[in-house]
């Protein structure tokens, strides 16, 4: 074992599963303090080993990927020639379903990626088991359907119809009508909070709890109509492309986005978020793709070229579609994104979206003439963990991990920009200062309540008139003091501040001697 | 020669002080003595008395000042030492030898050194000798009863003188200390004597001088100092352990503690049976022979269950007991109930009154009736205001004067009154307001039912009801007529106030007094309505005997209506209250159905084709209900509203027109502009269609959306960046303050308001270089608190942490089980302190062992 715990990968592992470095305890002067992190970072040690102990004997199946040899180009190879390689199970995974009716399509797939949901445009929605590859519910909804996403689980999908969006169960029954929504454009489900969000014609988002019905949050852009709108899955933030080539970031408890900025000159067509939360990927009409780092909030690459829609796969390749033309992007450091396959759908086919399975090394494709899929070597994430998401799932699990992800599931507030902000201290907020008018009626609020003192009634002699007039007069001015003192102190701070501004107001040549003298 | 006398005279004088000690007690007896002539007696006083005193005075000044001035002397000279003190009175001891030789006073001996007043004594002590020889002389008797006197003072000055030989004194002059043995010798022979002298004799072989002890202070110093080491050197031995705790991340208590079993089988199963009852029980449950047959096959069981013929008799005995007792009872409770007797059932009454006020939180039924009852008086109280001081009785008093009375009336009024404010008290209930509606309400139904159900009444019922009603309402107005001719409701304004709503009541009774009379009429079979027949507009007569009754109907619900816009008219006028309003709908409504149900009864009699039997069945209630309705709807407005919305429903009609016009407009302006299809799809304008038209300036505004995005954003940021930093408002001058004349225009605005001005503006600034965005040009990071997210964050940093970084770096793991190994879960996830419930936490033990 202990030859094994040497091995460089690892160590990597260890520093992972560590989430960052412990304090420094050296600089600590609490003893007890410091006896008490130690113990505790000594546990977080061991966790982080026996986790990555179990990851490296556990998570053993790797990503493949297409290796060339020589002057072979990987986006050469043709889906034909992987066809001929893989297994038969993987083969099942390359299919087209021309479905020239009712098109253009859009998909999703379950968390799993078992189950996928398709909606045709023109009203056609079904459920595709992908293990059997057998529709489990077919049907027509006879009006426009521009977005259907899965919830929770695959026994409920959202569809955002003509005029409002509806819940439908496995068996094609609907279960809710949501008028509140208005006519939406894009739905995304955040499921982790069980918040439906979508954005309608005019351009409001919504955030509806769907376990309590509950309208969370219902927020204008104010930047028009919009349908570009991605969830980024490290944060649970959604992003919003507008016309003005700006990415609004939003979460459910706040009326302005969190984070605005322009990342095109063009509209945005498409927005793609990497899982790790750090990638974040926009498309334009200005004929770019950029990826921007969101730690730092800049463009890390810019790309040429239109696309219409963008995917992260699991493993962090970026699939990109521009009319029938589909581009797969993949990074073997995460830094310089280059093409690494390429897939050419029949000509006039108009694809409307592309999105990577997860767990499987597939891409799914809707266009206007049905649904695609095709096989990226290396973009799925091979090991999937049984308690987060199970493709093989039975009927009991399915319905435990329905009741565990209802118990943990999280409020609309926890939704924030770096969630490991939360439990820790509060940034300080700059102190509210007082206006003058809210001094001034603290003020009279305090002499008012010292005139009206009632006084007790004292031996004879002690509370004559004239004694008790003086004694409420003592009472006012005191009252009055401490607002005096207060003044003084705000002015002291005044004269301070004016002191140092002074310093630096002086001219160069006398700046010198007031550091001295300061320091 | 006057040596020798003295020697002589003063040897007696030693050898009384030897031995005569207890002399000086019977001076007074000697004083008694022996009588003198008067005469003589005067003179011997005359020169005693002088003789006497001198010598005595002198006696003691002699002795005091012997004795006195050493002891001054002494004090003044060695500050009160008190050995020395001791040491100074051996010179004593030595005089008291001198004395004994020389047979002279100490006082000399003392003396002798002060000053010569040998020849003073010699006086003295012959002037003594002297006087006892007269007084010898003169009395005759022994010269020695006269020396008792003189004696006595020397006693007194020699008594001290054994007493110090019998003191250790003695022995102290002779060695110098005062061994243990002469203490022990005495003792010799006695029980524990050998045992004494061995202790002695051990200390004596320890024997060391003992030093004086120490001084408190010092003394109590030293005691602290040794209980601090003491006591240090107790506590360290703890010391290991409270380390051990104190480092330790969980402190366990009282594992140790078995708290024994918990489980039922385990307490059932150490059940033991203590009283009479579970012995038995247990006795008859663990029987041998019971456990045995269980073991066995059970065939065994059976055999043990039989019962003998002695116990079904018994049995059968009680049972038939119980069944007569049964019928007795009954037998009794018949007889009871057939009993006539008034005062006996008003007894009873009595009796069960008593005992259901218990029942009655039993039983809802009693309580039911209770609160009916209650209610009742309650009503009764307030109409009758029985305990409100009205009776004769109470006025009387109150005519008294409350003041004149005993505690006995007082308490009674004052429990009248106060059974007054209880029955009086107003109750909250939900019907309060309701009840008349409620009521009319009720009619109605219960008349649609009649409607509905009762279509063949008989005539004479009818006539009989409305006849009825005619004489209530005749009552009615009678009735009313007498007023209160004292008290509130005498006074003039309420008065009129009462008269106006009589009149309005009145009003409404005679009303309806004549809608009975019509009724009455119609059904008498007058025929006046019959012949005012018209035409009605629109409606199909199919036979000419049918024409009359439905259009009598039609005239009757005209005249109704008619009747309630008079109504509503007169009401306008009249201050009418709601319950005389409420009273009249429900009369009118009641009315209306009545005269429905009778026409549709005559319309069945004369009726001879089914078809339009049919027609005036159906159409005949319908209209008559909606009159009703509409009556009713109407009645509680006032005609001024009708009127109102008749005339908002008029504009609203125009305004449905007009917008329809305009709706028209709008659709060929539309029409002008789109192509056909979207004509085709724009048939209604309130459908949705999910294509929408962009107008010119939607177009317009996509096409050239991305034009100056750039520009567009840095205003947007700016416009952030002024909501979140304000700028800071620009000084301002309050026109003509300051301003006698233009000098403040010249001078412009005041320094202090100018800098202030600059500082608020620096601050911004530097706020702004803060911002997350202040280097990002294309990014606005929005620095809004979330309020809802704050509760998420903590406020302060929990208390050891004193750096933010130490705090957030202990808590950047998750702790969860789907994070962690099991076996870092438990350790990273216990609590400080382990300890079982119930169970009290003991002081920490030492143990030896450990060290």
């Amino acid at each position: 074992m202990d030859i094994h715990d040497v091995s460089d990968d690892l160590e990597i592992k260890v520093k992972k599963y560590q989430r960052g470095q412990g304090a420094d305890l050296e600089s600590l002067k609490d003893k007890k303090l410091k006896g008490q992190l130690a113990v505790k970072e000594d546990l977080f040690k061991k966790s982080a080993n026996a986790a990555a102990k179990a990851e490296k004997w556990l998570m053993q199946t790797e990503e493949g990927r297409l290796e060339p040899e020589g002057l072979e180009k990987t986006w050469r190879f043709s889906q034909q020639s992987i066809a001929n390689e893989v297994d038969v199970a993987s083969r099942k995974n390359q299919f087209d379903l021309v479905l020239p009716d009712l098109g253009p399509y859009t998909l999703d797939y379950t968390s799993s990626g078992r189950y996928m949901v398709s909606a045709g445009r023109k009203g056609h929605l079904s459920i595709i088991d992908l293990h059997t590859l057998k529709p489990i519910k077919d049907m027509q909804v006879g009006e426009t359907v521009r977005d259907a996403v899965f919830l929770h689980n695959e026994l409920f999908f959202a569809a955002a119809q003509k005029k409002y969006t509806y819940i439908y169960n496995r068996a094609g029954s609907e279960l809710h009508c949501l008028k509140e929504h208005g006519s939406v454009l894009k739905l995304q489900f955040l499921k982790n909070h069980f918040l439906l969000s979508s954005i309608n014609k005019f351009g409001q988002l919504h955030y509806q709890d769907i376990t309590t019905g509950q309208m969370i949050g219902n927020y204008r852009t104010g930047l028009g109509r919009s349908d570009v709108l991605q969830l980024n899955p490290y944060n649970s933030v959604l992003a919003s492309g507008h016309s003005g080539g700006t990415v609004s970031m939003w979460k459910p408890t706040s009326p302005a986005p969190l984070v605005k900025m322009l990342c095109h000159r063009g509209p945005v067509t498409a927005i793609a978020f990497h899982s790790n939360g750090h990638l974040m990927a926009t498309a334009g009409m200005d004929k770019k793709l950029k990826i921007w780092d969101l730690r730092k909030y800049k463009a890390v690459q810019t790309l040429p070229g239109m696309a219409k829609s963008l995917d992260f796969s699991q493993k962090g390749m970026l699939a990109a579609s521009t009319g029938s033309f589909v581009q797969v992007l993949a990074t073997s450091d995460s830094q310089d994104y280059s093409r690494y396959m390429i897939h050419t759908m029949a000509k006039g086919y108009q694809i409307s979206k592309v999105l990577f399975r997860p767990y499987e090394d597939v891409l799914g494709i809707g266009h206007s003439s049905g649904l695609s899929s095709i096989l990226i070597p290396g973009s799925g994430e091979p090991n999937f963990d049984s308690w987060v998401a199970n493709p093989y799932e039975t009927l009991k699990q399915r319905r435990e991990k329905e009741v565990r992800v209802l118990l943990d599931k999280l409020p609309p507030e926890s939704i924030m920009l770096d969630p490991t902000q939360i439990g820790n201290l509060r940034n300080t907020r700059k102190q509210e200062k007082q206006t003058k008018e809210e001094k001034e009626a603290e003020k009279a609020a305090a002499v008012a309540a010292a005139k009206n003192v009632s006084l007790k009634k004292k031996t004879k002699g002690r509370s004559k008139p004239s004694k008790v007039a003086r004694k409420k007069q003592e009472g006012i001015e005191l009252a009055k003091r401490s607002f005096v003192e207060q003044n003084k102190e705000d002015g002291a701070a005044k004269k301070k501040q004016k002191r140092i501004t002074d310093a630096s107001d002086l001219p160069a040549a006398l700046q010198p001697f007031v550091s001295r003298k300061r320091s | 020669m006057a040596e020798t006398k003295r020697k002589r005279n003063v040897a007696p004088a030693t050898n009384r002080n030897n031995n005569n000690k207890k002399k000086g007690g019977k001076q007074s007896n000697w004083k008694k003595g022996p009588h003198l002539p008067n005469a003589l007696q005067k003179q011997l006083d005359s020169l005693n008395r002088n003789e006497e005193e001198d010598i005595i005075q002198s006696d003691e000044d002699l002795y005091e000042y012997g004795e006195k001035l050493p002891e001054e002397e002494s004090q003044k000279n060695r500050a009160y030492d008190p050995v020395e003190n001791f040491e100074y009175e051996l010179p004593e001891d030595f005089e008291d030898e001198d004395v004994a030789s020389d047979d002279e006073d100490g006082d000399d001996g003392v003396k002798k050194g002060d000053h010569d007043g040998d020849d003073e004594d010699d006086d003295d002590d012959y002037d003594d000798e002297k006087h006892a020889r007269m007084l010898q002389d003169i009395t005759g008797l022994p010269g020695a009863a006269f020396e008792g006197k003189k004696k006595k003072n020397n006693v007194i000055v020699y008594e001290s003188y054994p007493e110090a030989e019998s003191n250790p004194t003695h022995d102290i002059n002779n060695d110098g200390r005062v061994t243990i043995d002469d203490f022990l010798n005495p003792l010799h022979g006695k029980s524990g004597f050998s045992k004494l002298r061995k202790d002695v004799a051990r200390l004596d072989k320890k024997s060391k001088s003992i030093l004086p002890p120490l001084p408190k202070p010092q003394q109590e110093k030293i005691d602290r100092k040794t209980a601090y080491i003491q006591a240090n050197k107790r506590l360290t031995e703890y010391e290991h352990l409270v380390k051990k705790n104190r480092e330790a991340q969980t402190i366990y208590f009282n594992e140790d503690i078995d708290l024994g079993n918990s489980t039922v089988g385990a307490i059932v199963s150490e059940f033991k049976p203590r009283t009479d009852f579970e012995m038995k029980m247990d006795l008859l449950i663990n029987a041998k022979e019971l456990s045995d047959a269980h073991q066995s096959d059970g065939a065994r069981l059976l055999e043990l269950n039989q019962v003998s013929a002695e116990d079904v008799k018994e049995r059968q005995d009680r049972l038939a007991k119980m069944r007569n007792l049964l019928f007795r009872d009954e037998l009794k409770l018949k007889r009871i109930k057939n009993i006539k007797s008034k005062t006996y059932r008003r007894l009873l009454k009595k009796d069960q009154s008593k005992v259901g006020s218990i029942d009655t939180e039993m039983d809802p039924e009693v309580a039911k009736e209770l609160a009916e009852k209650q209610e009742f008086k309650r009503a009764e109280e307030r109409m009758t205001l029985k305990h409100k001081n009205t009776s004769k009785w109470a006025k009387r008093i109150k005519k008294r004067g409350l003041d004149a009375q005993d505690d006995g009336t007082r308490a009674a009024i004052s429990e009248q009154l106060q059974q007054h404010a209880l029955l009086t008290r107003k109750r909250n209930s939900m019907h309060d307001d309701d009840d008349s509606s409620d009521v009319s309400m009720d009619d109605d139904d219960d008349d649609d039912d009649v409607i509905s159900g009762d279509d063949d009444d008989d005539e004479a019922s009818k006539l009989k009801f409305l006849e009825k009603g005619k004489k209530r309402t005749l009552e009615l107005l009678e009735e009313d007529d007498d007023a209160p001719k004292s008290g509130l409701l005498s006074l003039p304004f309420m008065a009129r106030g009462q008269k106006k709503k009589k009149d309005a009541a009145d009003e409404e009774a005679r009303l309806a007094l004549q809608e009975f009379e019509s009724s009455l009429k119609q059904l008498e079979g007058d025929d006046d309505l019959n012949n005012n027949t018209g035409l009605v507009g629109g409606r199909k007569v199919f036979g000419a005997q049918k024409k009359p009754v439905s259009q009598s109907k039609i005239k009757v619900n005209n005249k109704d209506r008619d009747n309630y816009f008079d109504n509503s008219e007169s009401e306008d006028d009249a201050d009418v209250t709601e319950d005389v309003k409420d009273k009249r709908d429900r009369i009118i409504t009641q009315k209306d159905d009545t005269i429905d149900t009778d026409i549709l009864r005559e319309e069945s009699e004369v009726g001879h084709d089914p078809l339009f039997d049919d027609i005036s069945k159906v159409s005949g209630p319908k209209i008559a209900h909606e009159v009703s309705l509409f009556s009713t709807n109407i009645s509680k407005k006032s005609k001024d509203k009708a009127n109102k919305s008749k005339a908002k429903a008029k504009k609203s009609k125009v305004a449905e027109l007009a917008s329809s016009k305009e709706t028209d407009i709008e659709h060929g302006d539309e029409d002008r502009y789109t192509d056909g299809e979207a004509r085709m799809v724009d048939g209604v304008i309130t459908s949705g269609t999910d294509y929408e038209l962009p107008s010119q300036d939607d177009l317009i505004k996509r096409a050239f959306a991305g034009d100056d995005v750039e520009g567009d954003f840095e205003m947007a940021k700016q416009e952030v960046m002024n909501e979140e930093n304000p700028e800071p408002e620009k000084p301002v001058l309050l026109p003509g303050w300051g301003e006698w004349t233009h000098k403040q225009e010249r001078r412009g605005l005041p320094s202090w308001m100018v800098e202030e001005h600059e500082r608020a503006k620096k601050k911004r600034d530097a706020d702004l270089k803060k911002r997350p965005d202040a280097h990002l040009k294309h990014v606005i990071i929005s620095e809004k608190v979330d309020k809802k997210a704050e509760k998420l964050q903590m406020k302060v940093l929990p208390y050891p942490f004193k750096n933010k970084e130490h705090f957030e770096q202990s808590n950047r793991m998750p702790l969860g089980p789907e994070f962690n190994p099991a076996t870092a879960l438990g350790a990273l996830n216990r609590p400080e302190v382990v300890k079982k419930p119930g169970v009290s936490i003991q002081p920490i033990k030492l143990k030896k062992g450990k060290k």
